[in-house]
């Protein structure tokens, strides 16, 4: 017997890719900042994804992009990353990079 | 007793009443000839009651004689004396009277003719006049007269007369049946009916001739219409066909019309009222029926409730109406469905009957404490709101325009159209009229919350099971969305809205993966968190869905590369075509399925737990019903060792003949015992409807009732045997005298 898939209506779920490969871990991937998951989104927005995006700390740190600029823009932030209190600086994303 | 004493006696004081007259005054000398003992004998013979039956002619007397010998007898003040012995002869004589109407009764009770009532009145109004002392005699001995006659005939007149009063009183009655000709209204009868005292003594009768006449008409030309005001009908009935006849009734003595108008207003009014409740009970006992015939039988309900402005029975719609739904509706075999658009209909029917609404919350309240504990109800109720495609129909009008739900209900007494509640409204009594249906049906719980989740879930569903990328049937659930959201409020709905985001996101995001490498697999991408739980049964695609997946993923990745994708392989369908030795299948099936087969591919056969092992953590349930799906579709063989085999060639299945269905007619049951009873059966589909609406009855109502039957002439005694036929066949039974059909179980 051959089987031939004709069409195949899958379904999946989007995730970011954080650089963290911490898919199974549930209490992992949430903003640092308002407690809500990454493909959830920050407390401003409605819907989720590329409205939404995240953003990437050279520390390793990753945040909603609002949710961080909105800590940014206060002055007790002093521009430091809010986990580990090293200076803010976005890293460059690399297209794929570090996908297994 | 006129008796020789008491004539001599009274001969005696004549004497001396009259030389006391005389005062030995010459002038009657000449007729002193007639002495007042003659008068007295002359004056009782005349007046004494004879037989009609007697061949023999009636005495001849001068009457310038018997009007002296009056005038005598008068003068001396005897009259009294003269008009009691009178009186006393005509009871003596009244056995006369009393054989007649026995004679007539006797034929009566055979024949029930009402004509032979008729009869006998005019024979009796014979006897009454043939007895009736002459006008010159004075009113006095005439009214007396009168009163003794009556008293005397109601004392002689039989039981049965008043049954046969009745059977002729109806008889007058315009027949139902347009066939059968109305007997020509004589006034003169009624006359003779009120001189006779009749009329005064039987008038309740005749009032309730009236009564029941109406009442079947009113069950043989309403039950069970229900797409009709009827109303207007029954008054033009009323005035066409039953006025007339209360005109000869009661306003016989009517100079001019407005004198009939008046006459009439009262037993009028009386009758109307009658002809209003009958339709009233009527239509209360069919309450249920009429609300599921709901909205064709809306003119009923008009009825119904111009009914309810005139007889004042909501109680009583109210109980029967709560009555039905506990025992029709309420109960676990009913689904729950059902129960909710019956629910909806009760609504929208009791908004027409009682717009308060205070009938509706008395009813409504059994029923909405019911659905509370159906575990299903809140599903049930969302499938409808966003459309269930099974059944078509949803339980909200597409007319009505959506309202907000939690609308605050504070009394505003500034408001010029506020009303106060009405009276038969109880302490819990809230007046949602600002609520419609759906906003009634979500307050049977105490928060929305349960009815968002819900909605949720089955749009999840909904939206999943659109395979084709079908932008149409997603905008079709963005439009209810668009609708729930008026309801429920924006921020209740945002999580439906990035659902239906999703689906246009993954249909953009496919256009692009396509027209990179060209892929047959077209997933719905979701937000993780904005889809409610579908299934946790994950599974490992094998084999080249493995390599579907990794392609798509990979081409995903490079579109947008800060994501990626997590498949749900539980989750979708597949169409796949499988193509064997001597046959080429095109099927639809679930990912399971797909999986199973695609390891057929791999080797013929299989034993479950293999496959389990194979596909991932699923339940021996879940594996053995996709894998009888392939049973079924003939291309996998159950093995005796819990193993498939997979048919590279079809075995031919021998069809199964299903065995014929005999099922023996029952030839339908009818008492048939006697000529008579076989005579009945034309009657017994009108004694079931009179049991049908008027639940139990005596004997003697249903005999008055089958009169008005076109044709009917059995006896009481014929009916009471065909009863008791139909009782021993088990259709009626009988307690306490009152016959009652026997409940279909
Ligand atoms: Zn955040
Ligand atoms: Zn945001
Ligand atoms: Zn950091």
């Amino acid at each position: 017997m051959k089987v031939n898939v004709k069409s195949w209506h899958a379904v999946a779920q989007w995730q970011w890719d954080t650089g963290n490969d911490q898919d199974d871990d549930p209490e992992g991937d949430v903003c640092g900042i308002c407690r809500v998951a990454y493909e959830g989104c920050c407390p401003t927005c409605k819907v989720p994804g590329d409205d939404c995006p995240l953003i990437w700390g050279e520390c390793s740190h990753v945040f909603h992009m609002h949710c961080l600029l909105k800590w940014i823009s206060t002055s007790s932030s002093k521009q430091q990353c809010p986990m580990d209190r090293r200076t803010w600086v976005t890293a460059e994303r690399k297209v794929g990079g570090s996908k297994t | 007793m006129a008796t020789e004493a008491l004539r001599s006696q009274v001969g005696k004081k004549w004497q001396d009443s009259f030389a006391r007259l005389n005062h030995g005054e010459p002038g009657i000398s000449g007729l002193m000839t007639f002495s007042q003992a003659s008068a007295w004998v002359l004056l009782t013979d005349f007046v004494r009651p004879r037989d009609l039956n007697d061949p023999a002619p009636p005495n001849e007397y001068n009457m310038e004689l018997v009007k002296y010998a009056f005038d005598l007898v008068s003068q001396c003040r005897r009259l009294p004396a003269m008009l009691e012995a009178y009186l006393d002869d005509v009871r003596q004589y009244f056995y006369l009277i009393k054989r007649d109407v026995d004679q007539y009764m006797e034929q009566y009770e055979t024949s029930l003719d009402p004509e032979i009532i008729s009869r006998l009145v005019y024979r009796l109004f014979k006897w009454f006049n043939a007895w009736l002392p002459i006008s010159d005699l004075g009113q006095t001995i005439r009214a007396a007269y009168t009163l003794d006659f009556q008293t005397q005939l109601f004392a002689i007149l039989p039981p049965s007369f008043v049954s046969g009063f009745k059977a002729y009183c109806a008889s007058t009655l315009p027949p139902f049946d347009p066939d059968v000709t109305q007997r020509t209204l004589s006034g003169e009868i009624w006359d003779i009916f009120e001189i006779l005292g009749l009329l005064d003594r039987y008038e309740s009768v005749i009032a309730s001739v009236g009564y029941e006449h109406i009442e079947t008409y009113v069950l043989s030309t309403c039950t069970g219409k229900w797409e009709a005001a009827m109303l207007p009908e029954l008054r033009n009935w009323m005035s066409h066909k039953i006025v007339p006849w209360m005109l000869m009734m009661y306003a016989r003595g009517a100079a001019t019309n407005d004198d009939a108008v008046a006459m009439l207003a009262s037993v009028g009014s009386r009758f109307d009222f009658h002809m209003t409740k009958t339709l009233c009970d009527l239509r209360t006992r069919e309450i249920f029926d009429i609300i599921i015939d709901f909205p064709e039988s809306a003119p009923a309900l008009e009825d119904l409730k111009e009914c309810l402005q005139r007889v004042d029975q909501r109680a009583a719609l109210v109980k029967s109406l709560r009555k039905a739904n506990h025992k029709r509706l309420l109960h676990p075999g009913a689904d729950t469905k059902l129960i909710l658009s019956q629910y909806v209909a009760t609504i929208k029917c009791m908004r027409i009957i009682d717009p308060p609404g205070v009938l509706l919350f008395k009813v409504a309240d059994p029923i909405r404490r019911y659905l509370r504990d159906r575990p299903d109800t809140i599903r049930s109720i969302v499938a409808n709101l966003v459309g269930d495609e099974d059944t078509g129909d949803s339980l909200v009008d597409d007319n009505e325009p959506p309202q907000p739900l939690h609308q605050i209900e504070i009394e505003d007494y500034s408001d010029p159209n506020w009303e106060p509640e009405p009276i038969d409204a109880g302490p819990n009594f809230r007046a949602n009229k600002h609520t419609d249906v759906l906003g009634t049906l979500v307050s049977i719980y105490d928060s929305n919350d349960l009815f968002i989740k819900e909605l949720q879930i089955l749009l999840a569903q909904r939206l999943l099971a659109i395979t084709d990328g079908n932008t149409e049937k997603v905008e079709r659930e963005r439009r209810n969305i668009e609708i729930l959201k008026i309801r429920f409020g924006e921020s209740a709905l945002q999580v439906c809205e990035v659902m239906l985001k999703d689906m246009t996101d993954s249909k953009r995001i496919d256009g692009h993966v396509q027209s990179q490498m060209a892929s047959i697999v077209h997933p719905t991408i979701i937000s993780k968190h904005f889809w409610p739980m579908l299934g946790s049964d994950e599974i490992i695609m094998p084999g080249q869905f493995q390599t579907f997946q990794e392609q798509y993923a990979k081409e995903f990745s490079t579109f947008k590369p800060d994501k990626r994708l997590r498949w749900l392989p539980h989750l979708g369908a597949v169409h796949l075509e499988l193509l064997l030795e001597d046959r080429t299948l095109e099927v639809d099936v679930p990912p399971l399925e797909a999986a199973f087969i695609e390891l057929f591919s791999e080797k013929n056969v299989w034993s479950i737990d293999e496959l389990m092992t194979r596909v991932g953590p699923i339940s021996k349930g879940a594996a053995l019903k996709a894998l009888l799906t392939w049973v079924d579709k003939g291309v996998l063989k159950e093995e005796g060792d819990g193993s498939f085999k997979l048919l590279e060639v079809a075995e031919t299945v021998k069809p199964v003949d299903p065995a014929p269905i005999v099922e023996e007619q029952k030839p339908t049951v009818f008492p048939a015992q006697q000529h008579q009873a076989e005579q009945m059966r034309v009657y017994w589909k009108f004694i079931e409807g009179m049991l049908t609406n008027l639940t139990a009855l005596p004997l003697e109502r249903i005999q008055a009732m089958l009169h008005f039957a076109p044709g009917y002439d059995q006896t009481i005694e014929q009916l009471s045997a065909f009863m008791d036929a139909a009782r021993r066949e088990k259709l009626v039974d009988v307690r306490e005298g009152l016959w009652r059909l026997t409940t279909k179980a």
